[in-house]
């Protein structure tokens, strides 16, 4: 019976946060300090239930498989607090529940940055932002969120508190915080982290290009990111999406639209856009009006609404299936519009919209059998999907649960599937 | 079941047939152990290895080494990875026996995939022809160890090693997109994919730093970059360490990324001071024989130093030591020796010297290479950085002195070795809050029972590393372990006292094995669970990285 545990928890957080989840076997918990949530998760284990962990709640916990057993969606919520902001290091010691925009908005006023990540993601909070691993977290100028990572705070199904120890790097055997990071609250709940922070640009450029291809865009993102360009952002859109995102472009059949932003000391920003528009030359495209990139720059920040829908589908490929991967998806899904973002020297993610032929989101049997097709293209031509990962090694990740949480406690649902 | 070496012999040979085997003596002794300098005491007094492998095996093929790993797992005898045995810190010595495995005849560098600036490379290339092939081909890794002549690509990546660039190019974890490795298990297992696209942990970054205890390393995809266009080398100086320090600091954490940087304080500076002009001389020799291309002290690797010619200045420790009795008249004897049993002593000695000849401060050596436009852009504002924070540019000379010197130094240890004496190196790393902070606290506790010198290098922008030098003596052998022990003792819970990490880049081997539980503290249940999630059985190289052996230390 959950009672007994929901009693035997609200003596730990208090009445006020145990709630019980209607229709389900299931307590939502929202501790107040890290000490309350080990003890929540040493109740939880003894009384042979399990831990599903909740961050801003954007992501759907992930329950298949669990049955009927009795489970606490412990939520990271109460953990808010920034512990300890060091400025001299740009070292930031933040609890889990806080999201990434609300540390940016400390961070701010301090001429501090987490980076130049999505806007987007910065919604999540910081345990999931590290908890689960997509390839939308990253940034040309600042890589995979993960990087960002100097430390982890977790509570162990035994209800053990482990701390990573920070330093900027070390020789002592393999990085245990990575054993935490994407590991979706299987290893330990994450309760902190030490994240490396960036000072604000000073100075942001902004420039759009035509280019005859979306081969041409590819290729001149790539040429530039090897002369060593790190821009803020950069994004392709192909004529299907720009019809509707950028009209004014008039890009015909084809045509690619390549919009960057380059941040950074001035000096540096202004070299990185001049590699843009230089690789750009060489591959035959064009400098189109400043206002494109104007305006997807707003929409990224959110002060100005993007068209909707919003993607359905992404994959991300390497540099050097990247093209195929997206001639693959744009056959598979001829109605969808396309971009390619989320540029780095480890490739980029093609984002795809899904729409039927009146310009309305995909739903349903449609929207599935759409996907799939999509999925089915999308690997066939060396793509990655969402989630997908190596299962040569999911022995290992197995034992490795089986020893620190032989009662499977910890979000048995998650990373099981082969 | 404890397996006769006959027997391993035999199994062995039926894995790669018997020319590929060894149980001689004098193969046996070689590879009992690294460079590591408590190793070196000991032969030093003419002692013979008290722990040896049962048998030396070289692989040519992943399959082989999982073969050998699952016949270790049946006979019940450990493994141990050997790859150029350069380590410093005991990391290959068969604590408990077994197989020794040698990757260096796994060394093809299979394939550059230009797409994507990857390479496939086995793990027993020599750091020196993998960089020497890359530059052939128009890319470098950006790997420049001082070990590099004596060192693998496996070395590097079971340790987490770093090089002399590493600020740009990052250390060796930096640059993996891939590794293949044999667990204990016997087991081939590959850790690729897109490293973010991949649900789950990273096995990659929770392989690298295993130093065998998990699998042997076999192959890896590592991250290349194209061969730099241009290279900007300079010299500054500055009033002290604090203020050198914060240079460095404005300077990273302005998104600026040099190559090198290398923060010497003050007696490490006014050591390498001395023979300054030779540096010239080096220099210019260095550009009559290899001129015109690629530039003097330009080329990713110089040749291998020629050993040390009468006519050569000494080796910083030897210009240490020299100072120090001209500085001490009253000295007798063998001044070598007898300056090293007063470290205290020496360390004010020298203090006051050191700062009297070396009043002009602390000498910094920046560094930037790659891309022609991007180098020259943030070399400019580099510079402008540092003068800004008070630095003094010294020109392009001290730079460039130090690239043709800059592996000569490594090489010349272990003439140091000698009636007891000994001498040894220390890098820790910590956040910039706290780094002074560090330099002070592991200075003094080494400087209890040695002469200390350093300099601060591998940059980051939340924090640096700090490399210690250190010199010691004491009577006899048994005398000399004790301080050494003593030595590495003091300073390294010294670090762990201010929040630094015991290694930056040198890894852990027997050495740091007593202060893993100090390091981790709670975390290593982290690495106790991976231990044994890869190797259920624990025959790969046991008894290291802190992690219990029991099942070898019972018999």
């Amino acid at each position: 019976m959950t009672v007994e545990l929901a009693s035997a928890l609200a003596a730990v957080v208090g009445a006020d946060h145990v709630r019980t989840i209607y229709g389900q076997p299931a307590l939502a918990v929202t501790p107040g300090s890290p000490t309350e949530l080990a003890d929540v998760v040493r109740i939880t284990a003894d009384a042979g239930a399990a831990v599903v962990p909740v961050g801003a709640g954007f992501r759907a916990a992930r329950v298949r498989g669990l049955g009927d057993r009795r489970r606490v969606h412990l939520s990271s919520e109460r953990l808010d607090q920034v512990v300890q902001l060091d400025e001299t290091s740009m070292l930031c010691h933040a609890q889990a529940g806080l999201t990434g925009a609300a540390l940016e908005k400390i961070l701010a006023p301090r001429g501090l940055s987490l980076g130049d990540y999505p806007p987007g993601i910065l919604s999540s909070s910081i345990g999931g932002l590290i908890g689960v691993r997509t390839p939308g977290k990253s940034s040309a100028r600042h890589g995979f969120f993960e990087e960002a990572v100097a430390g982890v705070s977790a509570v162990l199904a035994d209800g053990r508190t482990i701390h990573t120890r920070v330093a900027p790097r070390r020789s002592t055997g393999p990085d245990l915080a990575r054993a935490l990071c994407g590991s979706e609250g299987t290893i330990g709940y994450i309760t902190a982290a030490v994240l490396r922070l960036h000072r604000r640009p000073e100075a942001r450029l902004l420039a759009a290009y035509r280019l005859p291809s979306v081969d041409a865009a590819i290729a001149a993102a790539f040429l530039a990111l090897r002369e060593e360009c790190a821009p803020a952002g950069l994004r392709i859109v192909d004529a299907s999406e720009a019809r509707l995102h950028f009209p004014e472009a008039g890009l015909a059949d084809g045509q690619a639209l390549l919009v960057a932003c380059t941040a950074g000391p001035t000096d540096l920003a202004a070299c990185d856009r001049d590699l843009i528009a230089s690789a750009v030359a060489a591959e035959g495209g064009a400098a189109a009006d400043l206002g494109l990139a104007e305006r997807w720059w707003r929409r990224r920040l959110g002060t100005e609404p993007t068209p909707e829908p919003a993607p359905s589908f992404q994959a991300s490929a390497g540099p050097g299936q990247l093209v195929a991967a997206y001639h693959a998806i744009r056959r598979a899904l001829p109605a969808a519009r396309l971009h390619v973002s989320r540029f780095d020297l480890d490739g980029a993610v093609v984002f795809a919209t899904l729409v039927d032929e009146h310009g309305d989101a995909l739903e349903g049997d449609a929207l599935t059998a759409t996907v799939a097709r999509a999925e089915a293209a999308a690997t066939a031509a060396g793509a990655w999907l969402l989630g997908a990962r190596p299962t040569a090694l999911d022995p290992y990740l197995k034992a490795l649960r089986a020893q620190l949480d032989p009662r499977g406690v910890m979000n048995p649902g998650a990373l099981t599937e082969s | 079941m404890v397996a006769d070496a006959d027997r391993v012999r035999r199994e062995l040979e039926g894995i790669v047939g018997p020319r590929r085997v060894s149980v001689r003596p004098g193969d046996l002794d070689t590879y009992a152990r690294d460079m590591w300098p408590r190793l070196l005491l000991a032969r030093r007094a003419g002692a013979t290895p008290t722990m040896l492998p049962t048998a030396v095996v070289w692989p040519e093929s992943v399959r082989e080494v999982a073969a050998i790993v699952r016949l270790a797992r049946n006979l019940g005898v450990p493994i141990i990875p050997y790859g150029g045995g350069s380590g410093v810190c005991g990391g290959v010595v068969p604590r408990f026996g077994g197989i020794t495995i040698d990757t260096k005849r796994m060394a093809a560098l299979r394939g550059i995939r230009a797409s994507d600036q990857v390479v496939d490379v086995e793990a027993g290339l020599s750091g020196e022809r993998f960089e020497r092939e890359l530059t052939r081909r128009g890319y470098t890794f950006g790997n420049f160890p001082s070990s590099i002549y004596c060192s693998t690509v496996g070395g590097w990546l079971a340790t987490r090693a770093a090089g002399q660039l590493s600020t740009k190019y990052g250390k060796v974890e930096d640059r993996v997109a891939g590794l293949t490795l044999v667990t204990g298990t016997g087991e081939v297992v590959d850790t690729d994919g897109p490293r973010r696209a991949i649900g789950g942990p990273d096995w990659t970054q929770l392989v690298l730093g295993s130093e065998g205890t998990l699998g042997i390393i076999t192959s890896a995809r590592l991250r290349l970059s194209p061969a730099p266009q241009l290279k900007v080398f300079r010299g500054f100086e500055v009033d002290n360490v604090a203020a050198g320090v914060e240079a460095l600091r404005r300077v990273l954490q302005r998104g600026l990324k040099p190559a090198v940087v290398r923060l010497y304080d003050e007696l490490d500076t006014f050591v390498n001071s001395f023979g300054h002009h030779h540096h010239d001389e080096a220099a210019a020799e260095f550009r009559h024989t290899h001129a015109p291309v690629p530039l003097p002290g330009e080329g990713a690797l110089p040749p291998l130093p020629p050993p040390p010619r009468a006519t050569d200045d000494d080796g910083p420790l030897e210009r240490l030591l020299g100072m120090v009795r001209k500085a001490r008249h009253g000295l007798r004897g063998d001044a070598f020796t007898a300056v090293l049993d007063r470290p205290r002593l020496i360390n004010r000695v020298v203090g006051t010297v050191a700062e009297k000849i070396a009043r002009k401060g602390c000498k910094l050596i920046i560094g930037l290479e790659g891309a022609r436009l991007r180098t020259e852009v943030e070399a400019a504002l580099t510079f402008a950085e540092l003068e800004r924070a008070g630095a003094r540019d010294q020109g392009e000379e001290p730079g460039r002195a130090w690239l043709a010197r800059r592996y000569a130094v490594s090489y010349k240890m272990s003439p140091v070795f000698r009636d007891g004496a000994f001498v040894d190196t220390m890098e820790v790393a910590t956040s910039w809050a706290t780094l002074l902070d560090l330099y002070h606290s592991v200075r003094t506790a080494l400087g209890k029972h040695a002469v200390v010198m350093a300099h601060f290098s591998h940059a980051y922008p939340e924090g640096c590393s700090i490399y210690f030098t250190f010199a010691a003596h004491a009577p006899d052998r048994g005398a000399s372990e004790r301080l050494y022990d003593q030595i590495w003792k003091d300073g390294l819970e010294a670090a762990t006292r201010v929040g630094a990490t015991i290694s930056h880049h040198h890894g852990v081997g027997m050495l740091r094995a007593p202060y893993m539980a100090g390091e981790h503290r709670e975390a290593m249940a982290i690495l106790t669970a991976l231990k044994h999630s890869f190797d259920p059985d624990d025959i790969m190289n046991p008894g290291k990285l802190g992690l219990a052996a029991r099942r070898w230390e019972a018999r």
